[in-house]
């Protein structure tokens, strides 16, 4: 298979767009070709969970094509879940990879914020089980927070700590211009002050509303190009050098033991293994904090931490920026936001950033090695990435 | 009518699923639909639990308690709880009713109580 190197990237700022679908996956793939001075694209991907059902469109790269002015090339539309950015990043790869394509556009799209907290409640709780899970009322919040319960008797992890990934991650977006949350937050307003409840009340206990990541419309996009073409592009070299795929049971429960994430844990090791790399030479992680106990525990699956001393390492803040392992310092989804469909492309397009050293006040210092991890429903369709920079 | 919710087990090699799956995940077995039903047991432990507060439209309640119940037998299967202070570990004892409601649908389901 031939190397595979980023060369360009674009994104949306996240929260509410007033603008169609089909723009707001297009606009930051104007953005990507115009970073990269190329626009002679053979194929595009476009990441999308929730078109058809929030945004009454199907078909939506054959939108997007147009609309960018690329037809005739190729264009299709990916699901699967909140991991269909990264899925997509998936196809780009093999596309170029396999010699089959030189340039192309992986592009991802969501408009959440048209349906209201219920419907779009729904709409992601449709990815549980139809029979085991969804006609109970189990939310992907539920999910997460029967996890938590688990998480808390067997490791130790408490409220606390909890609200110490939301702080971290929602103070660390107000250093990214394109994050939905523009608002810093404490422990004390959230978890010690009187008003704590009122400000911050149980959606699923014990999870509690800045456990949760934000309904965001967003777009994010990648330029997957061959290594001839990344020769004659003047920006840093960053390539895709792993991607790695694990599934794992539809019912949650139905796990050997419900406290583990399989899925990431193969993923990250498929992925670093193809980059020739292991998780101690990482510098760099965007991890999938829809919920902030995802990345107490995706920390230790992708193997950045023993199991069950996440939360130790957190509280040592090895995870924030400065720290040891820098983790979500674009904010995450917690403080980004989560366009379901574009979010894996979104964390593929921070570290990118932070490969190339431009990301501001943000900058990871020294960054060559960066891995991402997007989490389709709970864990049952996970995907890592792993970027190095090439001098 | 007494509702009950079935187990699926292998007719190749005895494993039994919840939920159903077309292919046994044990022995692999290619023959379609090659499993016999089995009504769950009603009596286990509850695993895990959380009380929902952000319900999906069709639920037209303030808040929804749901758990997983490892049942005798070693099946573990999601159901609401109708309980007030749910603990891990505690014995619970199911019930099918209702647990969802749409327009022209009812669906049943479990619904765990205090043993």
């Amino acid at each position: 298979m031939r190397d595979v190197y980023v060369a360009g990237i674009g994104i949306t700022s996240f929260g509410r767009l007033e603008y169609p679908l089909a723009e707001i996956a297009a606009y930051p793939a104007m953005m990507a070709m115009k970073d990269a001075g190329l626009t002679a694209v053979e194929q595009l991907y476009v990441a999308n969970m929730g078109g058809g059902r929030l945004s009454h469109q199907t078909g939506l790269a054959s939108a997007v094509v147009d609309t960018l002015s690329l037809t005739p090339a190729g264009a299709e539309t990916i699901e699967n879940g909140p991991a269909s950015g990264a899925s997509a990043i998936k196809q780009g790869y093999l596309a170029v990879a396999s010699g089959m394509h030189d340039v192309v556009l992986v592009t991802g799209a969501e408009r959440m914020r048209e349906v209201n907290n219920l419907d779009a409640t729904d709409f992601i709780a449709t990815l549980t089980h139809p029979l085991a899970e969804y006609i109970y009322g189990v939310t992907l919040p539920a999910h997460a927070a029967m996890f938590t319960r688990l998480y808390m008797d067997k490791y130790g992890v408490t409220e606390r700590h909890l609200a110490m990934v939301a702080v971290k991650n929602q103070n660390q977006a107000l250093a990214n211009e394109f994050a939905h949350l523009q608002q810093p937050i404490t422990i004390e307003g959230i978890l010690d002050s009187p008003e704590a409840m009122t400000n911050n009340p149980y959606v699923a206990e014990p999870l509690r509303f800045f456990d949760c990541c934000p309904v965001s419309d967003g777009g994010a996009c990648v330029l997957l190009v061959s290594e001839e073409v990344a020769a004659s592009v003047d920006r840093p070299r960053v390539r895709l050098a792993g991607v790695g795929q694990a599934t794992d049971t539809h019912a949650v429960i139905e796990r050997d033991d419900p406290t583990e994430l399989t899925a990431v844990r193969l993923a990250a090791e498929k992925s670093l293994a193809m980059a020739g790399r292991d998780a101690s030479t990482v510098d760099v992680a965007e991890l999938h904090d829809a919920f902030t106990i995802l990345e107490i525990a995706q920390s230790e699956e992708v193997g950045f931490f023993a199991k069950g001393e996440g939360h130790l390492a957190l509280e040592k803040g090895e995870t924030g920026l400065g720290g040891s392992m820098p983790i979500n310092v674009s904010g995450g989804l917690k403080g980004k936001g989560h366009p379901v469909g574009a979010t894996g492309i979104a964390q593929a397009h921070e570290i990118v950033t932070q490969l190339r050293h431009e990301a501001g006040d943000r900058q990871v210092e020294q960054a060559t090695t960066g891995l991402t991890c997007n989490f389709g429903g709970f864990g049952n369709n996970v995907l890592c990435l792993t970027f190095t920079r090439e001098s | 009518m007494q509702r009950q919710i079935y187990a699926y087990r292998c007719r190749e090699c005895g494993t039994l699923h919840y939920p159903f799956r077309m292919r046994c995940k044990e022995c692999g077995n290619l023959e379609v639909f090659e499993f016999d039903a089995e009504p769950l047991p009603n009596k286990g432990t509850l695993v895990t639990f959380t009380h929902v507060h952000n319900l999906p439209a069709e639920y037209e309640v303030a808040r929804l308690s749901i758990g997983a119940v490892e049942l005798d037998g070693g099946v573990r299967v999601m159901g609401q709880l109708d309980i007030d202070e749910p603990k891990m570990g505690m014995p619970v004892r199911g019930s099918v009713e209702v647990v969802r409601r749409e327009a022209y649908e009812r669906y049943w389901g479990f619904v765990f109580r205090a043993a």
